[in-house]
């Protein structure tokens, strides 16, 4: 398991003693992961949290030392996985041999371009790093619902990476502009301008030539499974409203000065029909910087900090189809038309704001929202969550599947195998503006009982079948081999095509494929 | 922490790296995001509470045995309690409880403490302090015009740092009180280790001799009110005392005193001290020094998987740690300009000494000291204050290899300044001062 003495010098040689470690306790400590138990089970293996244990542990600096690391992977064959801030089982080795790649050393704001609305950043800078940093340009970042403490390029480069703020900030597949990329057998591509030979630079991710972008991520990104970047531009957004932000009191009891110009609408659109033209009316008036739909119990947990507090929102959980929408504006005028607008569409539609009549949140709630803190919240009831595979269609379609899911999710509550949510658990966003929608359903569980566990990953599974015999539209999220190869012959066999990437890309199948594809016959 | 609350918390690590940063909605820059002095040295991820938390839970599935490398690793923690704090801003794990458990498991086991920490345990044993010193010296701080009484119901708890290494810190608290007028007693010979350095270190057992020797003398002696500028003392009084032994005296960290002497009209501030000023909040006055709540509620299955405290089980989230009380008194030191670093009150960084640390790895504490010195360095102070000897040890260190200019002064030396009766300068004050 462990690297022979020789080769790990070679290694230590590269990035210098204290920076590579194949101990037993640090190499079993990066076997952990939340939800590795339901994927084991899920692979036919013991549900326990620890995958393969990697053979090292190495913390590289540089784009260079990158290069050199991957180069001596492949002389001597060893797979290669890698991790930023390493949230989630898709940061796990599937080999025991494999090395670990822990990019906290690489954790730089190369380049924030108030002016042309990007910055580029290494692969450990946190999602709030880089937010804090841009609100001094009054701008912001897009981030994915896993919340703040996440690597945006990590989440741009090789994952999906909806939000909360996804109607106004697109996905983290949609805001990857140029990109260094080191390459299975450790050349560097440069993707878009930052490949041009004069005045390179890193506004733009395509071209000249066929776009690499599809190449590199394609739909649901790789997850380490071709390559490593080490460097990415995102988009910047203008901030939606006052950068003031002044969190006040002591945690976890923190005050926050709601900014003037924000304003939140829960809504019960009382069915699925409704809940879909609303959504669809809100976010053809572009005024939205967050539409969701959530789960009765699922807006009780927005609104909690434990879950003694969530108790005590039950009437709010017994809405029928909520909907979630916050306003934002950077001036007074801007903020009347939109509040106006929104009067509009509740008087059309018949229904009501509860904000201020059934319910008023805490000041806190607005500043995790703008921090987009809020997905986190997902965890206080049993500590233990995870999604089912989703949807990125049409509302209609994405609610489509909101409603087949739902006795699957009470079949499993019932069998007292994950928590109950009244099956009713999904989260729903509107992309840029409802050009498209995005579905999952969260779900929880207890990861200490092993018959949850198990019932969560047969759930899931099942949930996943639901997508393909219903024909529910691309899952948004679908990594491993067998998932796509489950997938794929129903969407174009674009498995097929994944797979000749991976052969050309990564010959000596250094990238470890266990939550992308695996080439053929290896 | 019981032994089932344990194995129920060490299988719940979400590895959401929270434990890093200070909480998400805090972060103000880059440059000071993060919390914890350990990983922020070490890197690699078994250095971060969720790191050690695995390593319990690899520990108890048997995958891991103690080892001297895992040894190192659950050691070179400052035991700060950052990391409880922002782990518990939406979660209930218990990130500090669970290290400090896992030190006592291995010292159980015969893996700890730490070479040098079991030295100055034996020094403790032998000398009653942990730097190797005669016990008879232990009053050689004390001038001989600063007035104790005897008869006093409160007592001065000097503390072994204050008495061997930071004099200047116990003088200028008993002036302070003397200049109030406010009658104190020192318990001289009889006053031992507090038992916080061994506590720390997972021994739990010479810690309870400790914790009987002094409240028996406290006792005996009919202490009403003990004062301490020690924050590792106050703590270990107000905190983990009780865990063991029923304390039936009052504690007060001198800074609370002062301000009260100050809000009674006792103290006067009325000398100029003009200078820049900012505070470092040791964790030990700060985040953890809550004390456990007494909770006698039972926990209601609402479903599966989802059950309630009834009533809601007391948080220690670091939210009631002594945080104004020093604050208050620097904005009332007349021509004082205190200002705050970024990282302050229940998410401030750790000077880098606690947990055994600066004895056992001396480089991580001097590391972590310059790291918070630079973080006082760009607020613009010329001064950074604390009110603890264990920080000012360490963070003077920090200056003095970091080649700051500031200076370091506790807070009581500050407050000294201001008394009309005293020395107005910071130089004249620290004069003779060894």
């Amino acid at each position: 398991m462990f690297l022979e003495k020789e080769i790990f010098k070679e290694f230590e040689d590269i990035v210098g003693v204290g920076n590579i470690d194949d101990g037993v306790v640090i190499t079993n400590v990066y076997a952990y992961n939340w939800c590795m138990e339901i994927f084991n089970y899920m692979d036919g293996k013991e549900p326990i949290p620890f995958s393969p244990i990697p053979k090292a542990v190495i913390l590289p600096s540089s784009t260079e030392e990158v290069q050199k690391i991957v180069k001596l992977c492949n002389k001597y064959r060893i797979q290669i996985k890698i991790q930023s801030t390493g949230l989630g089982p898709w940061n796990q080795p599937s080999t025991d041999n494999c090395i670990i790649f822990d990019m906290r050393r690489m954790n730089k704001i190369i380049k924030i371009d108030e002016k042309n609305l990007y910055a580029v950043i290494e692969p450990y800078v946190s999602g709030a790093q880089l937010q804090v940093e841009t609100m001094k340009y009054d701008l912001t970042i897009h981030m994915p619902g896993a919340g703040p403490m996440v690597s945006p390029l990590a989440s741009a480069t090789s994952m999906n990476g909806p939000g909360f703020t996804s109607p106004c900030t697109g996905h983290s597949a949609r805001n990857v502009l140029a990109v260094e990329w080191v390459l299975p057998d450790g050349e560097v591509m440069k993707l878009g301008s930052y490949g041009l030979k004069n005045n390179s630079d890193w506004f733009h991710g395509d071209g000249p030539g066929p776009s690499l972008r599809g190449i590199m991520r394609g739909w649901a990104g790789t997850k380490s499974g071709l390559g490593v970047f080490t460097k990415v531009a995102v988009k910047l957004f203008p901030y939606p409203c006052s950068t003031d932000f002044n969190v006040k009191g002591n945690s976890p009891n923190y005050d926050f000065d709601i900014p003037d110009f924000m304003k939140l609408y829960v809504m019960d659109c009382g069915n699925f029909k409704k809940l879909e033209d609303v959504m669809l009316g809100v976010e053809e008036e572009e005024i939205s910087f967050m539409c969701s739909y959530l789960s009765g119990f699922a807006v009780m947990a927005i609104f909690s900090n434990s879950i003694e507090s969530l108790m005590d929102k039950i009437p709010i959980g017994q809405m029928k189809a909520p909907l979630v929408v916050i306003i934002t504006a950077r001036t007074k005028r801007e903020f009347a038309y939109k509040q106006k607008v929104m009067d509009f569409l509740l008087n059309n539609f018949k229904i009501e704001n509860i904000i201020g009549k059934i319910y008023t949140p805490k000041p806190i709630f607005y500043a995790e929202a703008l921090r987009s803190n809020l997905g986190l919240h997902g965890f206080i009831a049993t500590g233990g969550f995870q999604s089912s595979k989703g949807v990125a269609d049409t509302a209609a379609v994405c609610l489509r599947s909101t409603k087949s899911n739902i006795p699957l999710k009470q079949e499993f509550i019932k069998k007292e195998a994950i928590a109950n949510d009244f099956g009713e658990g999904t989260w729903m966003t509107s992309y840029e503006s409802g050009h498209y929608f995005h579905m999952e359903s969260p779900t929880m569980f207890d990861q200490t009982e092993e018959s949850s566990v198990k019932g969560m990953a047969e759930y899931m599974e099942k949930s996943n079948q639901l997508d393909l015999l219903k024909h529910l539209g691309a899952p948004f999220f679908v990594e491993g081999t067998r998932m796509h190869e489950l997938f794929g012959p129903y969407m174009s066999n674009y498995h097929i095509w994944l797979r000749k990437i991976k052969e050309t890309f990564d010959p000596n199948n250094i990238s470890d494929s266990g939550f992308y594809i695996s080439p053929q016959n290896k | 922490m019981n032994e089932q609350e344990y194995n129920q918390m060490i299988k719940r690590c979400l590895r959401c790296s929270i434990c890093k940063w200070i909480p998400q909605l805090q972060i103000k820059s880059q440059k000071y995001a993060t919390i914890c002095p350990s990983i922020d040295m070490y890197n690699f991820h078994a250095y971060s509470a969720g790191g050690r938390i695995i390593i319990a839970l690899a520990l108890e599935m048997g995958r891991l045995k103690p080892s001297k490398d895992l040894m190192d690793i659950v050691y070179k923690c400052t035991e700060c309690g950052a990391c409880a704090v922002t782990c518990k801003f939406l979660n209930t794990l218990e990130p500090l409880e669970i290290i400090v458990k896992l030190r006592e498991k291995l010292v159980s086991l015969g893996y700890g403490p730490m070479p040098e920490q079991k030295q100055y345990i034996e020094s403790i044993k032998n000398n009653n302090n942990p730097y190797n010193e005669p016990h008879e010296k232990r009053m050689g701080w004390l001038p001989s015009d600063i007035k104790n009484d005897p008869d006093a119901k409160t007592l001065y708890f000097v503390g072994c740092t204050s008495s061997y290494r930071r004099k200047e810190i116990a003088i200028a608290s008993a002036r302070v009180m003397n200049a109030a007028n406010y009658p104190f007693k020192i318990l001289k010979q009889k006053e031992y280790c507090c038992g916080s350095p061994i506590l720390r270190t997972g021994d739990k057992k010479p810690f309870i001799d400790q914790v009987n020797k002094n409240i028996d003398v406290i006792e005996k002696e009919g202490i009403e009110t003990v004062v301490f500028s020690c924050a590792g003392c106050y703590n270990t009084f107000k905190v983990d005392y009780p865990l063991e032994r029923d304390c039936n005296f009052k504690v007060l960290h001198t800074t609370e005193l002062f301000n009260e002497l100050i809000e009674n009209s006792k103290l006067e501030l009325d000398n100029q001290v003009l200078h820049t000023v900012t505070y470092h909040d040791p964790c030990h006055l700060g985040r953890n020094s809550e004390p456990y709540e007494e909770w006698d509620g039972e926990a209601l299955q609402m479903m599966p998987f989802i059950s309630i405290n009834i009533p809601e089980k007391p948080k220690r989230s670091g939210a009631n740690g002594i945080y104004d009380s020093p604050r208050n008194l620097l904005n009332k030191i007349p021509g004082l300009n205190f200002i705050e670093m970024e990282r302050i009150k229940e998410y401030s960084y750790c000077c880098g000494a606690g947990g055994g640390v600066k004895s056992a790895f001396p480089e991580f504490a001097l590391k972590t000291a310059k790291t918070r010195i630079e973080e006082a360095e760009d607020t613009g102070a010329e001064i950074i204050t604390s009110a603890c000897p264990f920080c000012s040890t360490n963070l003077k260190d920090g200056i003095i290899e970091k080649g700051s200019s500031l200076s370091f002064y506790d807070i009581s030396e500050l407050i000294l300044m201001a008394l009309s009766s005293q020395p107005k300068s910071v130089k004249e004050l620290s004069k003779g001062v060894t």
